[in-house]
């Protein structure tokens, strides 16, 4: 009987529908969260005493998910910027790793003038993740290599790379555990003053809010829409079509490469072989529930990364496993994907009740 | 269903929709429409573009469910909710996209499509019935072909057979002959008549006039949605009259355009082209072209073509040979730089390489002019100053149902083409390629294209006419040249060029 069930596209969708819909996927991914959490043996009362509380109306909880959320609006950004031109940056995770070493190295060696050492160090770590892609980029213009398996296996070498170091040239000389020493203090990013919130977030921020006006505003945002659009009409159409995949996909690197460097100078200090997890796929999930605005992105990365804190805080206080948090985690995003389906059709009942 | 159905009703009503309405998204497609077919009988349904004419019959295959209305088969209301339910009462369609996979062989294809409908168990045994039921309609196909290795109009022989395989006794063509060349489109009429022959109701989706009277029975029109004339026997219609009930005023004579050349704008000199599989496309081809001249190249489809349209524009590397675009060697020069010097072009497919669909039709008529005329301070965009070009671009053109906001995509055909010749044709333009420019338009539709390209060689352009349509190259050119294999095989003033002269020449050297 389901085929009496129409489905129609609606071709203009108002903001108030987008927002409720929005706003419906949230409440029943946390609805059927907090199932499984009560079927996990967690109180209801605790669920909203410690959990929501603690999370969502608390400085601390506050402060831990904006701390989280610097690198994540990056790597969010990072993957908007390269599906602008339909180019799947699947690496963001390799280009995050080079950008933590780069950060790691200008950190520990601390070349330079002193005040430069900061600036130095996050325009270094972005020049590491572009270059993290140029070789997927060239082989895509060039002979058109898949990119999605390119960056992806990249991603396993970076990570070697990254081994390679932390169990080499900068083992922690005291203990032999494969950590890089602490870096310099002037090349870390300045704490705010409100939990161990650092001033990437106001990089990344600002960030977004350049890109908003780059893709928004401006001829090239323009050229990167046609491309990604329907590139045969834009080279028939005389458009940079090279130029304007190349910005977008060098562009996408240095943010994953910034989000590296943000991680380093901004809350770990140091290199560690976790520091990168996850960040493909938070950027990518990120990026797509923002439909890849660079304001929708800031917006996503700070709802994702206040799950991740609900997530620390289950795993912490109720000795939660692992999987019972990917599980909420997943839930909640099927659920906020779901509601964007319900925002681009219509259901059309009428059938069925004629059947009836 | 394997078993040749030969309906015993003959002359009975086969299928028919009484008020029929349909409404997406808020929008009447279908009003109130009728539409009978009758056994043996060839029926054409004509109406312009987005008269709603593949809309009903979506209705009665069951692609579409109606709003309201009413499906009899053989005189008994039937509710048909699907297409395989369509397919179990005997009714197929050929839809004017095809459904095939192209890597899949043809047996391949119809066991997938018509496997468990038909009882085909395996591919043997699919490529047998494709080779029994091929035979006996007279449409022959190697079943082990792959599809993407198949000419256009074998392909259509492809989704004949699967509807015939599937047992369809009411067959419906959607636009049959839009992708054919017109040997191809003969040979597939003289078809549909033997099926008719054989006791089967076809029914043929068209807007081309000459389809009706010369090959069909009885011909039903639909204008906006609504039957405005129905099931009319076709012999003693003439063509105007069709027009009229089509489009609903008489149909302007196209005028001819008397030629005037003016100095080279465009010269080729010996081009070869490679195409995509390595063979040659181009094949040391030259031609010259003048101010205020059109030549026509006629040819059958892929004969170059599409190589000579990509290469003039700057899409397509040539191998070999010059083209000089106002007396400047162009043959190295990007796309950009081409469009600099005023050449444009209108590609035979407008939303693969033309417009943007998804952006809007203020972007589509902006973004040729990006970098000058609607850039501010430090590549800023002017969106203001598009959205007034846009308003008045689409009051000049006329352009139905747009708005500057409006995605391009939502506009039909002819408006979607209006959009793009309003920002081909511009003040810029030296020399205009326009390849097919009016496939798949209806006559208004047409008759608009035709003017503008006539108005702007009437002013000093020069226009490279390339199309498989001969009625449009007759009509429109001031020179004709035949295409094939890659070459120019003759070349007429208009005025001594006849149908009978060009078709002798691309039969002959095809």
């Amino acid at each position: 009987m389901l085929d009496r069930i129409v489905l129609s596209r609606r071709q203009n969708i108002p903001w108030h529908l987008r927002s409720a819909t929005f706003i419906a996927g949230l409440a029943l991914g946390l609805g059927i969260s907090c199932l499984i959490l009560l079927a996990a043996g967690v109180s209801f009362d605790d669920i909203v005493d410690d959990l929501i509380t603690q999370v969502f109306f608390t400085a601390d909880g506050l402060a831990q998910t904006a701390t989280q959320a610097a690198p994540l609006i990056l790597v969010g950004l990072s993957s908007a910027a390269s599906a602008k031109v339909r180019f799947w940056n699947i690496g963001l995770e390799g280009q995050v790793w080079w950008g933590a070493i780069a950060a790691t190295w200008i950190g520990l060696d601390a070349p330079g003038w002193l005040p430069w050492r900061l600036p130095l160090l996050l325009l270094i770590s972005a020049a590491a993740g572009a270059i993290w892609i140029l070789l997927p980029l060239w082989l895509k213009l060039r002979y058109r290599v898949s990119e999605v398996v390119l960056t992806l296996l990249l991603t396993n070498v970076a990570f070697l790379s990254v081994q390679y170091l932390l169990f080499g040239r900068w083992k922690d000389p005291a203990t032999g555990f494969p950590v890089s020493p602490m870096i310099d203090p002037a090349a870390r990013l300045a704490q705010l003053g409100w939990g161990s919130v650092h001033a990437g977030l106001i990089l990344a921020a600002v960030i977004a809010v350049m890109l908003w006006v780059l893709f928004d505003r401006t001829r090239f945002g323009f050229y990167a829409a046609a491309v990604g659009l329907n590139t045969d009409a834009a080279l028939a159409s005389g458009l940079p079509v090279v130029s304007a995949v190349t910005c977008c996909v060098l562009m996408s690197g240095a943010l994953s490469g910034l989000a590296g460097g943000v991680i380093v100078a901004g809350t770990e200090y140091h290199l560690t072989t976790f520091i990168a997890d996850n960040y493909t796929f938070s950027g990518i999930t990120i990026a797509f529930l923002a439909r890849f605005s660079p304001l929708g992105v800031v917006a996503a990365a700070l709802a994702v990364s206040g799950m991740y804190t609900a997530g620390g805080t289950l795993k912490v206080f109720y000795s939660l496993s692992e999987a019972t948090v990917v599980l909420i985690e997943g839930v909640i995003l099927m659920s906020l994907l779901l509601a964007r389906f319900f925002s681009l059709y219509r259901i059309d009942l009428t059938h069925w009740r004629a059947v009836r | 269903m394997i078993a040749v159905a030969v309906p015993d009703r003959e002359g009975g009503v086969a299928l028919a929709l009484h008020r029929v309405s349909k409404s997406f998204d808020g929008r009447k497609v279908l009003d109130d429409a009728r539409f009978a077919v009758r056994w043996g009988e060839v029926h054409a349904l004509l109406g312009e573009n987005g008269a709603g004419k593949s809309t009903i019959m979506n209705v009665a295959t069951g692609v579409y469910i109606a709003d309201t209305g009413v499906t009899e088969i053989d005189g008994v209301a039937t509710r048909i909710a699907s297409p395989i339910e369509a397919s179990r009462h005997g009714i197929g369609m050929v839809h004017q996209h095809f459904r095939l996979v192209n890597r899949f062989t043809v047996a391949e294809n119809i066991l997938l499509a018509a496997g468990p409908e038909a009882g085909i168990r395996n591919l043997d045994q699919a490529a047998r019935l494709v080779a029994a039921k091929g035979s006996e309609v007279g449409l022959g196909i190697d079943p082990a072909a792959r599809v993407c290795d198949l000419s256009v109009a074998e392909r259509q022989r492809v989704e004949i057979l699967k509807v015939l395989i599937l047992g369809a006794r009411i067959v419906i063509l959607d636009e049959p002959t839009a992708v054919l060349s017109d040997q191809e489109a003969t040979s597939l009429l003289r078809f549909t008549r033997g099926l008719a022959d054989t006791g089967h109701a076809v029914v043929l989706i068209t807007h081309k006039l000459r389809e009706v009277v010369g090959h069909s029975d009885r011909v039903t029109v639909m204008r906006g949605g609504r039957t405005v004339l129905a099931d009319c026997p076709t012999t003693g219609l003439d063509e105007a009259e069709l027009a009229r009930q089509m489009i609903g005023e008489r149909v302007a004579p196209l005028r001819h355009l008397e030629a005037h050349p003016g100095a080279p704008r465009l010269v080729v000199r010996d081009l070869t082209v490679a195409r995509a599989d390595g063979g040659k496309g181009v094949d040391g081809l030259s031609l010259e072209l003048r101010g205020g001249e059109i030549l026509g190249i006629a040819g059958v489809g892929g004969n170059g073509q599409q190589q000579l349209a990509d290469c003039l524009i700057g899409l397509a590397t040539a191998s070999r040979g010059e083209i000089q675009l106002m007396g400047r060697p162009v043959v190295a020069a990007s796309v950009a730089a081409r469009r600099g010097g005023g050449l444009r072009m209108i590609p035979s497919d407008r939303f693969a390489s033309g417009l943007i669909g998804d952006m809007s039709v203020a972007e589509n008529l902006a973004m040729t002019h990006l970098a000058g005329r609607y850039s501010r301070w430090k590549g800023f965009l002017a969106r203001g100053r598009m959205r007034r070009d846009a308003r008045a671009a689409i009051t000049t053109f006329n352009i139905a149902g747009a708005t500057p906001e409006r995605r391009a995509r939502l506009l039909s055909g002819g408006n979607a083409q209006k959009l793009l010749l309003s920002r081909e044709v511009d003040s810029e333009l030296t020399v205009l390629v326009a390849h097919s420019p009016t496939r798949g338009l209806d006559v208004k539709a047409c008759q608009f294209v035709h003017g503008a390209i006539q108005d702007s060689v009437a002013a000093g352009a020069a226009c490279l006419l390339i199309s498989d349509d001969l009625e449009e190259i007759l009509s429109l050119s001031t020179r004709i040249a035949v295409m094939s294999r890659g070459r120019l095989v003759g070349e007429f003033p208009a005025r001594e060029a006849t149908a009978e002269k060009l078709g002798l020449l691309m039969m002959n050297h095809a």
